[in-house]
C-alpha cells in the first residue's frame, strides 16, 4: 500500500470511528466531564470536546485539558480554572500528544521466551493474554509468600498519582514485604533536608515571585525546568519587571541567559558563594533586624570579620536561657547580648562558619570575583524580605549538598523573607482523603514478612535517610541495584514496578544492567519497551496518565495548593491498563482466585465509595472509587477544605481543579516546626537526628560524618556551610569537570522517542536538534583539536558514552556540560538509533556519572560535578 | 482596510518553544517541517555572552516575494496576510526560491512516514504507526484533522507556509502560536484599527523586523529583548 492510498484508507476508518470515551460513570452521579465546546477561546471549533486532566511531566503536576476529536486527544492546553498554572502550560504538557500516540507503545502483555537477560540480548517476547500473565505473576507471588519469603518481593513505582497507595502500599502491606520503593530519592528529595533542617517545612518551597525584588537562583531554571514551569514562564517578565534576577549555574541556562547577572559558578562550590554571602550580609550589618534581631547595644559585633567571645558564650549563654543569646561584650560589666527573633543560633553560624569566609576566599574556590560577590549580597539584603534565594537540585543532589541547600537557603533566614511578602512561601494545607486501615487484612505471613529491614539498605549506618525530619525513612532507590548485586541484606528474588526506567535513569545506571539479572522474576508495568523492561519477565502495558487513566495529582503554584484529576478522555489504545487501579484490582483477583484473598478483599470491603458506601466490584468502578475516596475534601461540602466551593464530584470533575486559597504570609511564625520553633541557623533540628542516629549506632557524630563523605566535624554538622565538592576521577587523568542539566522538554525523561522533542531539542541552550552534544569552552575544543560535531568518547571512572563535541562559550574553560535526556538504548524507534541492536542516540550520562549520594537524606548525588572525565575523539 | 500583524515580544519570551510545537498541532504540520520556527543566537566570550531565542514565522511581507514569483496565483495577500491557497498552488517551487527568508517550504511526502510505516520494534508487541493511526482513526493520530485533512491529502510536491492559522481568525479565535504562548508574548490585530491592541504598542514602542534591509515590509514585528 502506498502511502496515499493508506490515508485516504485511515480518513474512510475515521468516519466510522466510535464517540469519545465517555468518564466512567458506575456509581450514583451523572458523568459531568465532558462539556461541549460552545466558546473555545482561541481554539478550532468542532466536534470536540474538553476534558479535564493532569500534566505529570515534571512534579509541577499542571491542571489541563484535552480536547477530544472523535475519540482522539488533538490538544492540551492549560484548566483555566486552575490558580496554580492558570491556564498556562509549558511545552512539556504538549509533548503528551506525542507520547499517547508514540508508535512504539507495548499493546499486549508480553512474556520473556530467552532467559538470558543483559543489554542487546533480544528477551524474545512474545505477547501473552492477560489472564495468562496475571496467572504466571500470582504463581510466583504465592509461591514466595508460601516459602516464607514474601519480603523478597519488591515493588517499585516511577512516575505515580495521588492514589498510588493503592497499588503500591495496599499490595505490599498486605502481601508482606517492606519493600516498596519510588524514585523519588534520585530526583530532589536532597532539597527538602536542607529546607527542612532549617526552617522545619521538609518539602518544597514556593516563591511570591511578583512581589519580590531581588532572586538569586541556585541552579534553578524555572523557565525550562522542574518546579512550577508553566507558571514560571507566564509570570518571569512581570517577576522580572520589579526583581533583580540572579542565576547561579555553571552553565548559561535560558533563566541565566535572561537574568540581569548570570554567575558562571565551579559546579559544586555554592556553598563557598553563599557562606561569604552571609558573611558580608553580617559583617556589613546588612541582616533582616525585624527577623533576625540585633546586638542589644545596636553594635555590629560581626563587624570585625572576627569569631565572637566564646568563654563569655558559656557564661552568659546560660544565663540569658540558652541558644538565642549570645555576649559580645567584653565583660559582664558591660553586657551585649544579641537579641534574636525569630530565629536561632546565628552568633554560633557565625563563629563555626562564616567569619572567615570572605570574599576573596570565596573568589578563590567558586571562579566568581570577590567584587561581584560583595556586590550581589549588599543588592540581595538591601531588599530584606523581598529577597529570595531559591534553591534547587542543582545545589542540592551532590555528594555533599545538604549543606550547601542549607547555605543556600540561609540566606532567606537572614533577610526575613521566609514566608514574607516577596519572599519564599510554603504551600497551603491540602487535604486528601486515605486509605482505610489495612491491619486486619494482614496474615500472619504478613506480619512476618513486613518485620524484615528494608532492602535498600535506607537503615544502614552511612545512609541517615532523613525524610520529613526522621532518619532511616527515606528510601534509597539507587541502593536497591546494589542491594541486588550483593543479596545484602538478603537476595530480592521478585520486583514488580510501573512506570521507572531505573536501568537509565539512575547514576550508575551499568549496576541495574548487573542487578535486574539476578532477580528471578522481574514484571514491568510500562508504555514502552524500555531499557528496564529488556531485563522484565513480564511487561504489562500501561495506560497514558493524562489520556487513559483514573488519577489525580496535588501540588501548588503561584501561592496556591491544588488538587487536580486525572480521568480517563480517550480510547484506550490496545489493551493497556491503569497500573494503579486496574492492574491492583485484577491481580487481587487472580490471587483470590488461587487462594488467596487479602487483597481481594481489602479493595472490595475498605476501598469504598467514599459518598454512597457502595462497593467497587469490577475494576473500573475500582479506579473512579479511589479517586473519589482520595479527593473528597475538595468536592464534598461536609468534608470541605477552604479554598473552592465545589458542591459535587460531577463538578469537580467538570472544573478539573480544586483550588485552595492563597497562601497567607507569616503563617508560621509563632512555630516554623523546628526544634526551637525558629528558623535555625544552628539546626538543633538536624542535631537532634543525627544524634539520635548515632545514638542508635553507639558511635558519634564525627564518625557518621565521616562514614557519609562528609568534611564537617563537630559543631560545623549543625550549621550551613561550605563543603570541597567530592569529584570522583583523577584530574591527571580526568581534565574536565563533569556537569549535567535538564531539558526543557524533558517529561522526567520519558520523552527521547517523540519527534517533537528531537526536533526542538535545540531550545535547550547550546543543544542540537536530533542529537547529544558535549558542551565544551571554545578554548578546551582548539586544545583537544575538536570541532563541532567530531564524535567523541566521554570517560569517567564509571564508564564512557559517545557524543558529539559542540564548541561554546556558555560554560567555562575545564567545565564540560551536558544535558540528561538522550542515549537510550531500548525505549523506541526514536529515542534509539537501533533498537534492535541496542544502539543509542547520543550517551546516557548515567552511564559516566558514579552512583554516588547525599548521604544524609540518602538521595542520588549527580550535580556539583560529581565526576571528572576525559575526551578523545572517537576515530 | 483590514491589516493583520504580530508582535513578538522577546522580553517576555523564554525561548520554550511552546509556540512551534502548538503549531505543529493546529496545522498537522509534519515531521522536519515547520510554519512557526526559531533562531538562536550565541555571541560573546565567556563569561560575557548572549545567548538569544527569536521566535520567527512567515512574515507575512507587504512587499512579499513569494506573492510576486508565483505564476499561478496561490501565493495572494488577504488582509495583510500572505495566504497560500493548496488547491491553485501547482508545486513549482518558485514562492520558496523567492523567500529571502526561507520560510515557505515544498511539502515532502515523507513527513508523515512515521504513521504509514508497519515496522514493530517488538513483533506481535508493540505498536507500529500505522498501526496507532488505525486504532485511532486518524491518519495523523493527534492530528488536527478536520482542519487539515484536504492539505494532508494533497499530493505531496506542493508548498507549505505559515497562514496565520486563518481558520482559527476567522472564526474569532487566536492564531494558535499566540494562544498557547505561556509566556503571553504575542499579540496580534488589525494595525489599521488604532484601537487595537496591536496598533497600539506598535505606536508606544521601539519595534523591529526581520531583516529590513531586504525590503520586504514584514508585518511580523518585535519588541524588547530576549
Amino acid at each position: 500500500m502506498d502511502r496515499r492510498t493508506f490515508l485516504k484508507l485511515s480518513a474512510a476508518t475515521c468516519g466510522a470511528a466510535a464517540l469519545a470515551a465517555q468518564p466512567l460513570a458506575a456509581f450514583a452521579e451523572a458523568p459531568g466531564a465532558v462539556e461541549d465546546v460552545s466558546s473555545s477561546s482561541g481554539s478550532s471549533k468542532g466536534s470536540g470536546k474538553w476534558v479535564m486532566s493532569s500534566c505529570q511531566g515534571c512534579t509541577s503536576n499542571c491542571a489541563v485539558r484535552v480536547y477530544v476529536q472523535d475519540g482522539r486527544a488533538t490538544k492540551v492546553e492549560g484548566n483555566p480554572n486552575a490558580k496554580g498554572n492558570h491556564g498556562c502550560v509549558c511545552p512539556n504538557a504538549l509533548l503528551a500528544l506525542q507520547q499517547q500516540y508514540d508508535p512504539d507503545r507495548v499493546k499486549y502483555p508480553m512474556r520473556r521466551t530467552n532467559p538470558e537477560k543483559g543489554r542487546g540480548i533480544d528477551p524474545g517476547f512474545v505477547p501473552v493474554s492477560w489472564d495468562e500473565a496475571l496467572d504466571e505473576i500470582a504463581d510466583k507471588l504465592l509461591e514466595l509468600r508460601d516459602n516464607g519469603e514474601a519480603h523478597k518481593l519488591a515493588v517499585a513505582k516511577g512516575r505515580s498519582t495521588g492514589i498510588a497507595d493503592v497499588f503500591h502500599k495496599a499490595l505490599p502491606e498486605i502481601y508482606g514485604t517492606p519493600n516498596r520503593f519510588s524514585h523519588s530519592s534520585i530526583c530532589a528529595e536532597a532539597e527538602k533536608l536542607a529546607t527542612g533542617a532549617l526552617c522545619g517545612y521538609w518539602d518544597y518551597h514556593d516563591y511570591d515571585m511578583l512581589h519580590t525584588k531581588y532572586v538569586i537562583m541556585w541552579g534553578a531554571d524555572p523557565i525550562s525546568s522542574n518546579r512550577q514551569i508553566s507558571n514560571a514562564i507566564s509570570q518571569f517578565d512581570k517577576m522580572h519587571a520589579n526583581a533583580k534576577i540572579i542565576v547561579v549555574d555553571p552553565r548559561l541556562s535560558a533563566t541565566a541567559a535572561k537574568a540581569d547577572k548570570w554567575l558562571p559558578i565551579i559546579p559544586g562550590t555554592d556553598g563557598a558563594l553563599a557562606s561569604a554571602m552571609a558573611h558580608v550580609i553580617l559583617k556589613e550589618g546588612l541582616w533582616n533586624k525585624e527577623f533576625v534581631g540585633d546586638f542589644e547595644d545596636g553594635f555590629n559585633y560581626f563587624g570585625s570579620g572576627e569569631p565572637l567571645d566564646e568563654n563569655l558564650w558559656e557564661v552568659y549563654g546560660k544565663y540569658r536561657g540558652g541558644n538565642q543569646v549570645y555576649p559580645g561584650g567584653p565583660s559582664s560589666s558591660n553586657e551585649y547580648w544579641f537579641d534574636e527573633k525569630y530565629t536561632h543560633g546565628i552568633c554560633r553560624w557565625w563563629n563555626l562558619e562564616l567569619h572567615d569566609k570572605t570574599p576573596e576566599w570565596a573568589a578563590e574556590i567558586t571562579g566568581i570575583d570577590a567584587e561581584t560577590i560583595v556586590e550581589v549580597a549588599r543588592a540581595f539584603a538591601t531588599q530584606k524580605n523581598k529577597a529570595i534565594s531559591w534553591i534547587s537540585p542543582g545545589v542540592c543532589m551532590t555528594a555533599r549538598g545538604a549543606y550547601t541547600g542549607m547555605a543556600c537557603f540561609a540566606l532567606n533566614g537572614l533577610v526575613g523573607s521566609y514566608e514574607a511578602e516577596g519572599g519564599v512561601m510554603r504551600s497551603p494545607s491540602i487535604s486528601t482523603g486515605h486509605l482505610a486501615d489495612m491491619y486486619a487484612y494482614k496474615d500472619s505471613k504478613a506480619k512476618k514478612g513486613l518485620k524484615k529491614a528494608k532492602a535498600d539498605q535506607r537503615q544502614n549506618f552511612d545512609f541517615v535517610s532523613i525524610e520529613k525530619g526522621e532518619s532511616g525513612h527515606n528510601q534509597n532507590t539507587n541502593r536497591v541495584a546494589d542491594a541486588i548485586i550483593s543479596g545484602e541484606p538478603y537476595q530480592i528474588k521478585m520486583m514488580i514496578s510501573y512506570w521507572n526506567n531505573w536501568a537509565y535513569s539512575c547514576t550508575g545506571a551499568q549496576r541495574w544492567e548487573e542487578a535486574l539479572p539476578k532477580l528471578e522474576f522481574f514484571v514491568h508495568i510500562t508504555t514502552n519497551a524500555s531499557e528496564m523492561s529488556q531485563f522484565a519477565d513480564i511487561v504489562l502495558p500501561a495506560k497514558h496518565h493524562m489520556f487513559e487513566a483514573w488519577g489525580f495529582v496535588k501540588n501548588k503554584q503561584n501561592l496556591y495548593g491544588y488538587l487536580s484529576v486525572e480521568q480517563p478522555c480517550v480510547e484506550t489504545l490496545f489493551e493497556a491498563r491503569n497500573d494503579e487501579t486496574e492492574i491492583a484490582w485484577a491481580l487481587a483477583e487472580k490471587l483470590r482466585d488461587k487462594g488467596w484473598s487479602k487483597l481481594y478483599d481489602y479493595y472490595s470491603i475498605e476501598c469504598h465509595d467514599a459518598y454512597g458506601g457502595n462497593r467497587p466490584t469490577n475494576a473500573e468502578e475500582f479506579g473512579q472509587s479511589v479517586v473519589r475516596r482520595f479527593t473528597q475534601p475538595a468536592w464534598d461540602p461536609s468534608a470541605a477544605a477552604g479554598g473552592d466551593d465545589i458542591k459535587k464530584w460531577s463538578d469537580f470533575l467538570k472544573n478539573g481543579v480544586w483550588n485552595s486559597d492563597r497562601m497567607t504570609y507569616k503563617k508560621h511564625y509563632k512555630d516554623f516546626g523546628t526544634h526551637t520553633g525558629k528558623f535555625e541557623f544552628y539546626s538543633e533540628t538536624l542535631r537532634e537526628i543525627l544524634l539520635e542516629h548515632c545514638n542508635s549506632y553507639k558511635t558519634d557524630v564525627n564518625s557518621l560524618m565521616e562514614a557519609c563523605n562528609y568534611q564537617a566535624r563537630d559543631g560545623l554538622c549543625f550549621v550551613p556551610h561550605y563543603e570541597e565538592p567530592l569529584r570522583h576521577g583523577d584530574e591527571g587523568d580526568f581534565p574536565f569537570v563533569f556537569s549535567e542539566h535538564r531539558s526543557r522538554l524533558n517529561r522526567e525523561g520519558r520523552s527521547a522517542n517523540l519527534t517533537w522533542y528531537q526536533e526542538f531539542k535545540d531550545s535547550d541552550p547550546g543543544d542540537e536538534a536530533w542529537d547529544d552534544v558535549l558542551k565544551v569552552n571554545p578554548s578546551d575544543m582548539r586544545k583537544l583539536g575538536l570541532k563541532d560535531g567530531d564524535e567523541i568518547v566521554v570517560t569517567s571512572p564509571s564508564g564512557s558514552i559517545t557524543v558529539h563535541a559542540k564548541g561554546w562559550e556558555g560554560t567555562r574553560p575545564g567545565v564540560v556540560v551536558k544535558c540528561y535526556g538522550q542515549g537510550h538504548w531500548a525505549y523506541g524507534h526514536v529515542a534509539a538509533v537501533d533498537f534492535e541492536h541496542a544502539k543509542p542516540r547520543g550517551g546516557n550520562n548515567n552511564e559516566i556519572l558514579p552512583a554516588e549520594w547525599e548521604r544524609l537524606s540518602s538521595s542520588t548525588a549527580r550535580h556539583g560535578g560529581v565526576t571528572r572525565v576525559a575526551i578523545k575523539k572517537a576515530r | 482596510m483590514t491589516k493583520y500583524a504580530m508582535l513578538i515580544d522577546l522580553g517576555k519570551c523564554v525561548g520554550c518553544s511552546a509556540c512551534q510545537i502548538a503549531c505543529k498541532i493546529e496545522n498537522t504540520v509534519g515531521e522536519g517541517h515547520f510554519y512557526s520556527r526559531h533562531e538562536t543566537v550565541m555571541s560573546g566570550t565567556f563569561p560575557k555572552v548572549t545567548y538569544r531565542y527569536i521566535p520567527t514565522m512567515c512574515n507575512h511581507c507587504d512587499n512579499a516575494a513569494c506573492v510576486a514569483a508565483c505564476p499561478v496565483g496561490a501565493q495572494k495577500k488577504v488582509d495583510g496576510l500572505t495566504i497560500h491557497d493548496d488547491a491553485a498552488c501547482i508545486g513549482c517551487g518558485a514562492c520558496v526560491a523567492a523567500c529571502p527568508y526561507g520560510f515557505t517550504m515544498m511539502r515532502d511526502p515523507k513527513a508523515f512516514d512515521e504513521f504509514a510505516s508497519t515496522d514493530e520494534l517488538i513483533e506481535g508487541c508493540t505498536s507500529s504507526g500505522a498501526e496507532v493511526a488505525k486504532e485511532s482513526g486518524a491518519p495523523v493520530p493527534y492530528g488536527n484533522f478536520k482542519v487539515t485533512s484536504e492539505s494532508l491529502l494533497m499530493d505531496a510536491g506542493k508548498s507549505e507556509k505559515c497562514n496565520f492559522c486563518k481558520h482559527l481568525i476567522d472564526a474569532g479565535d487566536d492564531p494558535y502560536c499566540v494562544h498557547m504562548c505561556p509566556a503571553g508574548a504575542r499579540i496580534w490585530g488589525d494595525v489599521e484599527d488604532p484601537e487595537s491592541d496591536i496598533a497600539k504598542a506598535l505606536a508606544d514602542s521601539d519595534v523591529s523586523v526581520s531583516h529590513p534591509e531586504y525590503g520586504t515590509s514584514p508585518n511580523v514585528y518585535y519588541v524588547g529583548k530576549f
